[in-house]
């Protein structure tokens, strides 16, 4: 049974339809993906699911009941824009967040503890977090989203602005309480991060679902019909192809090539037009679309359709 | 959930220095301009001697001169003589006195340097004026003894009658004590209240806002922060009424260093209590009423205040965007402490009784009316339920205004934005 059920939820500000009749269950254990460019509607679902606003129509339910301000203890919420009191030391902040949401004082400050240690931060503890570095205020952030071992993570954006190295560390707890059961919302337009990470996916583009269901099936819906390339010399030939409608050039750059087979083009007439071309193949292999490619190819097809209506 | 809200609010800001710093050194800093304003009036007044010239065309008043250390006076002939020698810096000042002063309302002139000053011409006047006097009394032939009588004013002892008897007035000192209780109210309500705006401002520009209201329900965030903020503004009112009695202790030490006892025609070793008795201040009666109603109003008047203070906060992002929203907000406020004034006049007239029972003005009129008059129990009961009934509305519009505002970014609001969100929320 999903622990969160997002049904039919529509929201107006003002004139504008900010989420437009949207549905998606999140399962326990399972990672989904709340994908979407930016402005399509994304945190505003979340804020709904927080309830830090009430959706105009449709309902939301956690764990069958209707969302109640008993639910926002059940979840921990990493915003987009990411807010810590400045003046506050980084314990002290922990705290008062785990206590707001229902843990003993003694509770938090323990899982606290433990939580500065996970992260690397016990040497901070006792620093005001306005001398903390951006990197180092998004651990915080995120320790403070966890810290009452929510049944449901929601994560916006939860990487934006990280070195690799804590984007990591980050990803690998993520993964870890993903593995304890949880049910994690993972809102995002990075789409590399969710083809790594997420389960399902659930992709949005102003204001309507346009793309859902396992991340398997979903690519699975979609033909092989990526060519990826690696060569020494002349890349002519995916001008000449381009301009011929054969193909669409994906992405190119220094002796590598992606490109989308376009209406039934056989993948042996870009072979056969590489081989005149170039000095040297080392790479040749037909895909399925990547999600980055999946997510551009739906979300321009519901721009054109909007645009066009 | 609003306790949490509350400690955490009270506990931040307890502990920082600036409340140490403003909770100690206010009362220092009053102590010390009071006791440094005392002792530069004193030391102003005993500037060293001036030399003075005088013109007397009588030939008399002069002689009749109070021995003055102050002044090291000389006669001379004419003005030529006594206005050469102030331009030669010999003389500060010097005073022409026309023949015809005994008889009619003759014109004494006062010609002095720029730095000979106010006081001295103020006792060159009174000394002047004596003399005169005593002269004209001679000529009309009072004897000594009837000019000694002259002087001496009667006492004066001010009471007042009520169901429990009769007490020494409290007119002058109530009105004292009901200005200073009104003005300490507004003073901290206005202080706290924008220290509510600040923080919730604060909160929204760093978008601690979001977090928050994924986790608490906004009228417990709104509730502990006003609560919470409230209580740092009462321990530090405790600290200064506490600095504020201890003073009053020594009211009359403190006022015996400032008051002559000549002045009330007593001995010089009258004891500074007696001073401030003989002078009509009797030092107020503060009963636990007042204390109580003291706190009640400023507690009623703050919650009030601070709350549309947080609506405020949350609607904007900067302080500068706050102007016009505060604009209405202030102004009972600062029409209150106009209004005080002449409540404090009559305190029993109906201007006082009316405004005294409105919610906005109420916090400060009707400590200050309490202080200055018996006020009728049922007045101060209706008083006090208005006004938190107008608290509860008034938090209950900015729980509202809060939901909405916290999430509004950009735009900067103006008062019909906030009535549509009241409405929408």
């Amino acid at each position: 049974m999903p622990l969160l059920e997002v049904e039919n939820v529509t929201k107006r500000y003002g004139a504008f339809t900010a989420v437009d009749g949207v549905s998606f269950t999140a399962q326990p254990g399972r990672i989904v993906g709340l994908l979407g460019p930016n402005g399509a509607g994304k945190t505003s679902t979340i804020r709904m699911i927080t309830r830090i606003t009430t959706p105009d129509e449709g309902t939301i339910r956690i764990g069958g009941e209707p969302l109640g301000p008993q639910h926002q203890r059940r979840m921990g919420y990493l915003p987009e824009e990411r807010g810590l009191y400045r003046k506050l030391k980084v314990g002290e902040q922990l705290v008062y967040f785990g206590e707001l949401r229902g843990l003993s004082r003694a509770d938090a400050r323990a899982r606290t503890t433990r939580w500065l240690e996970r992260l690397g931060l016990m040497d901070w503890a006792g620093k005001k977090t306005e001398e903390l570095s951006k990197g180092m205020q998004q651990k915080v952030q995120f320790a403070s989203a966890l810290l009452h071992e929510p049944d449901l993570l929601i994560l916006d954006e939860p990487f934006s602005g990280l070195d690799p190295v804590n984007a990591e560390l980050l990803k690998t707890t993520v993964l870890e309480e993903r593995a304890k059961g949880k049910t994690i919302l993972f809102a995002s337009h990075r789409m590399e991060q969710v083809e790594q990470m997420c389960d399902d996916l659930c992709l949005i583009a102003r204001g309507r679902v346009v793309l859902a269901g396992p991340v398997r099936e979903v690519k699975q819906r979609f033909a092989r019909d990526v060519v990826h390339l690696e060569f020494d010399g002349d890349d002519g030939f995916l001008d000449r192809l381009a301009a011929e409608q054969a193909v669409r050039v994906v992405e190119r750059g220094p002796g590598t090539a992606e490109v989308q087979l376009l209406d039934g083009t056989p993948p042996r007439r870009v072979l056969d037009a590489a081989l005149g071309s170039v000095h040297e193949l080392y790479r040749f292999s037909l895909d399925t679309p990547s999600l980055q490619d999946i997510f551009v190819r739906t979300v321009g097809e519901t721009a054109r359709v909007a645009g066009g209506s | 959930m609003w306790f949490i809200v509350a400690r955490s609010e009270f506990l931040r800001r307890v502990r920082s220095k600036m409340f140490l710093v403003s909770t100690l050194l206010v009362p220092l800093l009053i102590v010390g301009f009071g006791v440094a304003g005392g002792a530069m009036a004193v030391a102003a007044m005993e500037t060293g001697t001036h030399n003075v010239g005088v013109v007397d065309s009588t030939g008399r008043v002069v002689t009749r001169f109070a021995q003055t250390e102050r002044f090291n006076v000389s006669t001379f002939p004419s003005e030529a003589d006594v206005r050469q020698r102030l331009d030669d810096g010999r003389l500060d000042a010097y005073v022409v006195i026309p023949a015809n002063v005994l008889d009619t309302t003759a014109v004494v002139r006062y010609v002095a340097t720029r730095g000979a000053g106010l006081i001295t011409q103020e006792q060159l006047r009174s000394e002047v004026n004596d003399a005169v006097r005593q002269l004209r009394l001679d000529a009309a032939g009072l004897s000594p003894e009837a000019q000694q009588l002259l002087k001496r004013t009667p006492r004066w002892e001010a009471s007042e009658r009520s169901g429990e008897g009769e007490t020494a007035s409290r007119a002058v000192a109530g009105a004292a004590l009901g200005f200073g209780m009104g003005f300490v109210i507004y003073l901290v309500m206005l202080l706290y209240g924008q220290m509510v705006m600040m923080g919730v401002m604060e909160e929204k520009q760093h978008r601690v806002l979001e977090v928050m209201a994924s986790s608490v329900r906004p009228f417990d965030l709104l509730m502990g922060k006003v609560l919470g903020i409230g209580a740092v503004g009462l321990v530090q009112m405790a600290v200064w009424l506490g600095a504020v009695a201890t003073l009053g202790l020594f009211a009359g030490g403190i006022a015996g260093l400032f008051i002559d006892p000549a002045s009330l025609n007593l001995p010089t070793g009258t004891s500074g209590d007696e001073l401030l008795a003989a002078s009509g201040v009797t030092m107020p009666s503060i009963g636990p009423g007042l204390v109580v109603a003291f706190l009640a109003f400023f507690l009623g008047g703050y919650l009030l205040y601070a709350s549309l203070f947080a609506a405020v906060g949350s609607a904007v992002e900067q302080q500068q965007d706050a102007q016009s929203l505060l604009l209405p907000l202030m102004m009972p406020v600062v029409l209150s402490f106009v209004a005080l004034q002449a409540v404090l006049t009559n305190p029993d007239g109906p201007v006082a009784q009316a405004l005294s029972l409105v919610p906005f003005f109420s916090p400060i009129l009707m400590p200050a009316r309490m202080a200055a008059t018996d006020v009728p129990a049922w007045e101060v009961i209706v008083s006090l339920a208005l006004l938190v009934a107008a608290f509860l509305g008034a938090i209950w519009l900015s729980a509202r205004i809060y939901r909405v505002g916290i999430l509004s970014y950009g735009k900067k609001p103006t008062l019909r934005d906030l009535a549509r969100w009241v409405r929408t929320a």
